[in-house]
């Protein structure tokens, strides 16, 4: 494989732990379709497009607790909710363009695969946390904390929690 | 099936079949060619990123959920090219969910650095690819979490009770990323992981959890339009890789060769 004469020389060095990424928090949600007057059975958090090309994480999630951290207690008093956990590609491993998904350029006879990067689902049954907060308030935040399982010189630490949208789904 | 090979339980296997998973570990790892480790390694990211994760969602339409069936087909071949070495081994699988005295966190089979004063070849690989960008060329690592983080039986369960296939797949998935989290190092990173000997076992435990969910569950919900997508680089489609027993395997906790002839 050749290299372009202007791609910069980067050396691999193996995946350690690494920390914690920079903990989302959200605005208030309304959680009343969680209240014990209704029939629901599970609720789940659905993110999307999450990236997924820096470092693998853990993503803690906890509900009304804005001011949780890794060092926080995972129970339900606590308002932990869940985990959910991103194998990432740890940083580009090709030349420049190789990690650019390009979604919108795709032609309608480009039987090619889609870019490993295209970004990630993951849904998070949440649902005795919610049940617990809704006995007693109508609004809850989503709190985020990413643990980081393996990240090397390739991808930044400091964002690593990224996703385009966040929800509640409901089920009776 | 009694014409099936059967694959084992790491925490189960016997003497002399981890002796020749050794060995068949071995001889693959000292091939260059396309028979070789890091070749068929090579397969799932660098250089050739032919794995599919993550792809439970709309912008991938037809090619939705293939994290399970594509694995299965990687598997059937890394296994094929060990049993060229070793007729008689098979892929064993690491149960994550069992806890001391059984076993802790790693299986000893992949964790012990030397066997009989030997590399073990199940505990690390090392990799040459001075050519990929950046090239990437040393002995895989590992960084294990706490083994009470591993996910339990009751997780297991809890996953093969969701009968829906998109929302099994994704419980499955997450269960999977969870273990390449918590192994660390090497198999921490989509491009790297399948160079750590210990891929294997855990994809192994992933493909035996699916096939449990489809001997309760059938196939009748997987999407029929995800059929026939072909799961590229291997001559299979989804279709293909659907019933383990037409691939010429089951699962098995354990088992041991009786001399037919008796002791008296």
């Amino acid at each position: 494989m050749a290299r372009a004469a202007n791609t910069p020389r980067r050396r691999y060095d193996p995946p350690k732990r690494g920390g914690v990424g920079k903990i989302y928090t959200s605005g208030k949600v309304d959680i009343s379709f969680a209240g014990p007057e209704h029939r629901t059975y599970r609720v789940d958090l659905m993110i999307d497009g999450i990236e997924h090309g820096g470092p693998s994480y853990r993503g803690f999630v906890f509900l009304n607790n804005p001011k949780a951290t890794d060092k926080t207690p995972r129970d339900l008093e606590n308002g932990y909710a869940g985990v959910f956990d991103i194998f990432a590609h740890g940083g580009c491993m090709g030349d420049p363009g190789h990690c650019e998904v390009n979604e919108t350029k795709r032609e309608v006879y480009d039987f090619r695969n889609p870019n490993p990067l295209t970004p990630a689902r993951k849904r998070v049954t949440v649902t005795a946390t919610i049940r617990e907060i809704a006995k007693k308030a109508k609004t809850a935040t989503v709190t985020i904390v990413p643990v980081i399982t393996a990240v090397n010189s390739l991808c930044e630490t400091d964002d690593v929690f990224k996703c385009e949208e966040l929800s509640f789904v409901a089920y009776n | 099936m009694a014409d099936n090979r059967l694959r084992y339980g790491v925490h189960n296997l016997t003497d002399p079949q981890l002796k020749d998973l050794r060995a068949a570990y071995a001889g693959q790892q000292a091939i260059s060619d396309n028979r070789g480790y890091q070749y068929l390694a090579g397969l799932h990211g660098v250089p050739g990123f032919w794995c599919w994760h993550h792809q439970g969602n709309a912008r991938t339409a037809k090619h939705r959920q293939l994290f399970l069936p594509w694995h299965r087909a990687y598997l059937y071949h890394f296994e094929m090219g060990l049993r060229d070495r070793v007729g008689t081994t098979t892929l064993p699988w690491w149960d994550w969910t069992l806890r001391p005295p059984r076993q802790k966190g790693l299986p000893d089979a992949f964790a012990v650095a030397k066997v009989n004063g030997q590399p073990n070849p199940l505990a690390s690989f090392k990799v040459n690819l001075p050519t990929t960008n950046p090239p990437v060329i040393g002995t895989t690592t590992r960084q294990p979490g706490d083994p009470s983080e591993l996910p339990t039986q009751a997780d297991v369960d809890e996953t093969i009770s969701r009968g829906d296939w998109v929302d099994f797949g994704m419980a499955l998935e997450q269960l999977h990323d969870s273990v390449h989290g918590w192994v660390g190092g090497y198999m921490g990173q989509v491009p790297v992981a399948a160079f750590d000997p210990v891929f294997w076992a855990h994809h192994c435990m992933i493909d035996r959890i699916w096939w449990l969910w489809q001997v309760k569950n059938g196939n009748a919900n997987i999407p029929a339009d995800l059929l026939d997508v072909p799961l590229a680089p291997f001559n299979m489609k989804v279709r293909d890789v659907l019933n383990v027993n037409d691939l010429g395997y089951d699962y098995a906790a354990g088992g041991a060769k009786i001399a037919a002839g008796g002791v008296s």
